[in-house]
């Protein structure tokens, strides 16, 4: 397969090559933005995966919020074991978005980006009013075991790179395909007897479910989490890695945020300035390069671009 | 009663200007099928615009505060008309009815533009004098004279754009490519120009609102943010292009946050409101008075 | 020529031409900042850092910070933490682990100051804070300083003033914004309150970017109480509010605890603001303000717009406390100088000041300032009564 595919057999050389940087490099800075970095890539990879069904959904910012503070209970609240304490938070983000998505998912378009939206406050809002999470302030304390500590990153970036690969095989899959078959016209999957709704919360629980891993994964980064961590912007930025990489391919959004997040970190020392170039940057690319980056890697080698089409 | 009295005046005192705004919005939706992000972005240049021409006109040139809020008030819409058309040739043009492509670009402007804003203007909330001095009673309710001649402003200028909306060539044209972009083409409507048009006149809307709200309310650089989360909901409770959606939307919205916050507090309140999407958009995903998607 | 080596020897290059500089000159130490910069709290970050620079520049142009026989310059390093944990996060990452700073002299916003202070305190660095949860300090992060007043310190004092101006007060009304400081004021203001013998008849809050008070002016004036405690709002909230009182007739007594601004608030509230009683809005104008204050507040209005509060001005004196702490610990590692810290007395811009507060955190890591009570009065906040703590008398004899 690797043979056939020489594109997967360099990414998973680079992802090898993260997890070897964050165990040896020794440098807390460079590997820090090595996690940021896969996060925003998988943050980016999720909300893409709905965008394969035509949904742009906000709530990745919610879901990643929910598999934080899920994280974030179960291991100071609860106490649970490291393990445990992370595999509840995809399990949480997995069961809510499974209920959320049966209500929500029979609208869509700007109905549906719109009540993602909704969502994404309404859970910050709760958090807000929640005494037991720590209300405005939010949670501290989430440190991985003391034995572990030395190879946090390395874990934290070996289970971003797995959540990416583990979407890419399903977007490679047959299931892929049906959720591109659903956003091309939902009338023809229907036509042969499948269930499109079923299809779609399928495709957004699988979405939501990794989000949530990651959001855990966050807690125990950062050690710290508060509500205005998860606010709908989280999924703004993640669409902006989506649309500047390009959405046709997976690699798209991975590109897109590593080049945004290290700008972003560069930008970093600019004050107010930041949020200038960061909207003029997004703008940019946004008319200069229609397609992302990989549209333009399209372009030059000739082939026909996924271009817009301009009515 | 008196309660009563007071917390509908409320209402409408709030309502009016939520009105103006989402009315904005929900123009360029039907027209351009798009969600403009940057919405809030026209409503804050004009309540900055309004601030400091106010303070030139009062203080530099020693006009009367009524002729400098009149003077402020037309130029802030001159400027936001000029932002708006400037925002459209050179960005939503090339988006239109690209749900992602324009909501990303609007994201960008957002920042742009409200970066820009704390560069030029500071971080410090400004006001401005009072245009029109003295309260008044009305069945045990009191408001601020400037407040009920604000209601009455916006409610003209909602009264106004209806008629233009159905009553006049032009509004046949907006809500002919609202209702079938296609079919509107084929009836020989400019789409391109009647898409700017639509814009411009949401960009005014919300202008119109900023330069209202500059004469009753602190104006900061992010003043816009908190309306625009508001009458996102508002669209959404009255369905997405409708004039009429709107402003029964913008209405109920403020009737939430005049009750809620009495009776509970504005937090929850705010929670109330979002709650009530949800609800809604499961009862009846069109909003109120939406249509269908086909 | 590969790309990387290109980068390789452009950077090496520019590191010769940048040591060499410093060579000549002193050493350098450098001193970081993280406070909200963009967004509604942005005024705050711009005053915080234009305080900060200042002391900097002073200190510097006197000559800079002397320990273990060499001659420190500092150079300040501001960054924008948007407010939030995870920005906090970043800009802790981007302070301690790429610019290897040691001395973090200042940072505003309680969840992003919680999650620098789990990375400073891991990593052994200096952080002075103005966060208000009693939950920030204590035995468990030797190396954290309050460098500002907070409630504990505050509201006793303030309150009790006002109880005396006005022995008919029984009850007050609470308004605060739904934010962590909000959180965080509100049982301190309770309790303090209910020590008094003044009953708080109700507490509401709102979210953050509100425009419109409208109901909870109706609220709080139905309910007719003879206080009104506006908790953590900021200045042009409580503006707003007030002249929505107005409107409604209420006219009772006004209580602002925390650093605010009072000529934000009458331009906001006009006649509405008057005899409101301030916390911690210190008239950095008036003939009470020291000579520093006067200076840092008049540069301040032309730079940034806005005079300084209690919150903004506090860099400084953080800048001025580590100057001192260094120079007496005669080492620049953040954990001697954490040790001197509580033993130092030190030129604050309020005058001699320290640290202590042992009794309420635990350990010693509280700033001892003045509180200092404003009321409004024509448009300006006037000083009428100042309380020194009472350890800082003690250690000042």
């Amino acid at each position: 397969m690797l043979k056939s595919n020489p594109g997967l057999a360099l990414c998973i050389l680079i992802a090898l090559a993260a997890i070897g940087f964050a165990l040896f490099s020794g440098d807390p800075y460079y590997v820090q933005v090595v996690i940021w970095v896969f996060a925003n890539a998988v943050l980016a990879v999720t909300l893409r995966f709905v965008l394969l069904i035509g949904e742009l959904n906000i709530a990745t910012a919610a879901f990643f919020g929910i598999g934080a503070y899920t994280t974030a209970v179960a291991a100071t609240i609860f106490e649970w074991p490291f393990v445990i304490s992370l595999l509840a938070a995809p399990v949480m983000a997995g069961l809510i978005s499974a209920l959320f998505g049966w209500v929500t998912l029979r609208t869509k378009g700007p109905y549906f980006l719109l009540i993602s939206f909704a969502f994404t406050e309404i859970v910050r809002l709760f958090y807000t009013k929640s005494e037991f999470l720590g209300g405005n302030s939010g949670m501290i304390g989430m440190y991985p075991p003391m034995a572990l500590n030395d190879y946090y990153p390395a874990i934290a970036v070996t289970i971003l790179a797995a959540i990416l690969f583990a979407l890419y095989a399903a977007e490679r899959s047959n299931l892929g395909r049906i959720f591109k078959a659903i956003q091309n016209n939902e009338d023809i999957p229907r036509s042969v007897g499948l269930n499109v709704i079923g299809l779609k919360i399928l495709c957004f629980v699988i979405a939501s479910t990794a989000v949530g891993l990651a959001g855990g994964v966050h807690s125990y980064t950062n050690s710290v989490i508060a509500p205005a961590d998860f606010t709908f912007f989280v999924a703004v930025l993640a669409l902006a890695y989506v649309k500047i990489g390009g959405e046709g391919h997976i690699a798209g959004p991975i590109i897109g945020a590593t080049i945004l997040t290290l700008v972003g970190q560069w930008l970093h020392s600019f004050g107010p300035y930041e949020n200038i170039f960061y909207g003029a940057i997004i703008i940019g690319v946004l008319l200069l390069m229609p397609g992302g980056i990989i549209g333009l890697g399209d372009r030059f080698r000739g082939r026909s671009t996924t271009r817009r089409d301009p009515h | 009663m008196e309660l009563q009295v007071q917390l509908l005046m409320n209402t409408l005192q709030i309502g009016s200007v939520y009105v103006l705004f989402a009315l904005g919005l929900t123009l360029i939706f039907g027209v351009m099928k798009i969600v403009n992000f940057a919405h809030g972005t026209f409503f804050t240049a004009a309540a900055l615009i309004v601030s400091s021409v106010m303070i030139w006109g009062v203080g530099t040139m020693g006009l009367s505060i009524w002729l400098s809020y009149i003077l402020a008030f037309f130029l802030a819409l001159a400027v936001v008309c000029l932002i708006g058309f400037i925002v459209y040739i050179f960005g939503f043009q090339h988006f239109l009815k690209d749900l992602n492509g324009s909501f990303i670009l609007s994201i960008g402007l957002l920042l742009l533009l409200n970066g820009t804003y704390l560069i030029l203007y500071g971080g410090v909330p400004r006001s401005i004098p009072t245009v029109v001095p003295g309260v008044v009673t009305f069945l045990g309710a009191s408001l601020t004279l400037q407040r009920l001649l604000l209601m009455i402003v916006a409610a003209v200028i909602t009264l106004g754009l209806y008629i233009l909306v159905h009553r006049t060539k032009l509004g046949l044209s907006l809500r002919a490519v609202a209702e079938d972009q296609e079919a509107a083409m084929l009836q020989g409507i400019p789409f391109r120009r009647v898409a700017l048009y639509g814009f411009l006149i949401g960009a005014t809307l919300a202008a119109c609102a900023g330069a209202l709200m500059a004469t009753v309310t602190p104006v900061t650089t992010v003043i816009g943010d908190d309306f625009l989360v508001k009458a996102f909901i508002i669209i959404i409770i009255g369905g997405l292009g409708s004039v009429v959606g709107a402003i029964i939307g913008g209405l109920l919205i403020a009737l939430i946050e005049s009750f809620g916050g009495y009776y509970f507090d504005p937090s929850t309140a705010t929670l109330a409101m979002f709650v009530l999407v949800i609800v809604l958009l499961i009862v009846r995903p069109q909003g109120i008075l939406g249509h269908a998607e086909k | 020529m590969s790309m990387k080596k290109i980068i390789g020897i452009t950077g090496g290059a520019l590191l010769a031409l940048f040591s060499a500089q410093t060579a000549l000159a002193d050493e350098t130490l450098k001193v970081g900042l993280s406070a909200p910069m963009s967004g509604a709290a942005a005024a705050w970050g711009l005053g915080f850092e234009y305080a900060a620079k200042q002391a900097v520049e002073k200190v510097n142009s006197e000559g800079g910070i002397k320990a273990g026989g060499k001659t420190y310059m500092l150079e300040l390093h501001a960054y924008d933490n948007k407010y939030n944990a995870a920005e906090g996060a970043k800009t802790a990452q981007t302070m301690l682990n790429r610019e290897n700073i040691k001395f973090i002299v200042g940072s505003i916003g309680t969840a992003p100051v919680r999650a620098t202070q789990a990375l400073s305190e891991r990593q052994g660095v200096l952080l002075f804070n103005t966060g208000w949860g009693k939950s920030i300090k204590g035995p468990d992060y030797p190396l954290t300083f309050t460098q500002m007043n907070t409630p504990f310190e505050i509201l006793g004092p303030f309150f009790g003033y006002i109880k005396g101006q006005h022995p008919d007060l029984k009850t007050v009304a609470m308004i605060t914004p739904n934010d962590a400081t909000g959180q965080e004021v509100e049982p301190v203001a309770i309790e303090t309150w209910n020590s008094l013998d003044v009953e708080v008849v109700s507490t509401d809050r709102y979210e953050r970017g509100t425009t419109e008070f409208q109901s909870i002016a109706t609220k709080i004036a139905n309910s007719n109480p003879d206080a009104v405690d506006f908790g953590a709002s900021p200045p042009a909230d409580v503006g707003s509010i007030m002249k929505a009182l107005d409107v409604l007739g209420w006219d009772g007594i006004k209580v602002v605890a925390p650093g605010t601004s009072a000529g934000t608030l009458s331009q906001m509230a006009g006649q509405a603001a008057e005899g409101t009683y301030l916390g911690a809005s210190a008239d950095f104008q008036g003939d009470s303000a020291s000579e520093a204050q006067r200076t840092l507040n008049e540069g301040a209005v032309k730079e940034v717009g806005e005079s300084l509060n209690a919150i903004t001005i506090s860099s400084y004196d953080a800048v001025m406390a580590l100057k001192k702490a260094i120079e007496t610990a005669d080492s620049i590692d953040p954990k001697k100088v954490a040790e001197t810290l509580p033993t130092i007395i030190f030129e604050s811009s309020y005058g001699p000041a320290a640290f202590g507060g042992k009794d309420v955190y635990g350990s010693p890591q509280q700033i001892l300032i003045p509180v200092m009570i404003t009321q409004v009065k024509d448009g300006k906040a006037v000083e009428v009564g100042r309380v020194a703590p009472e350890e800082l008398k003690e250690r000042l004899k």
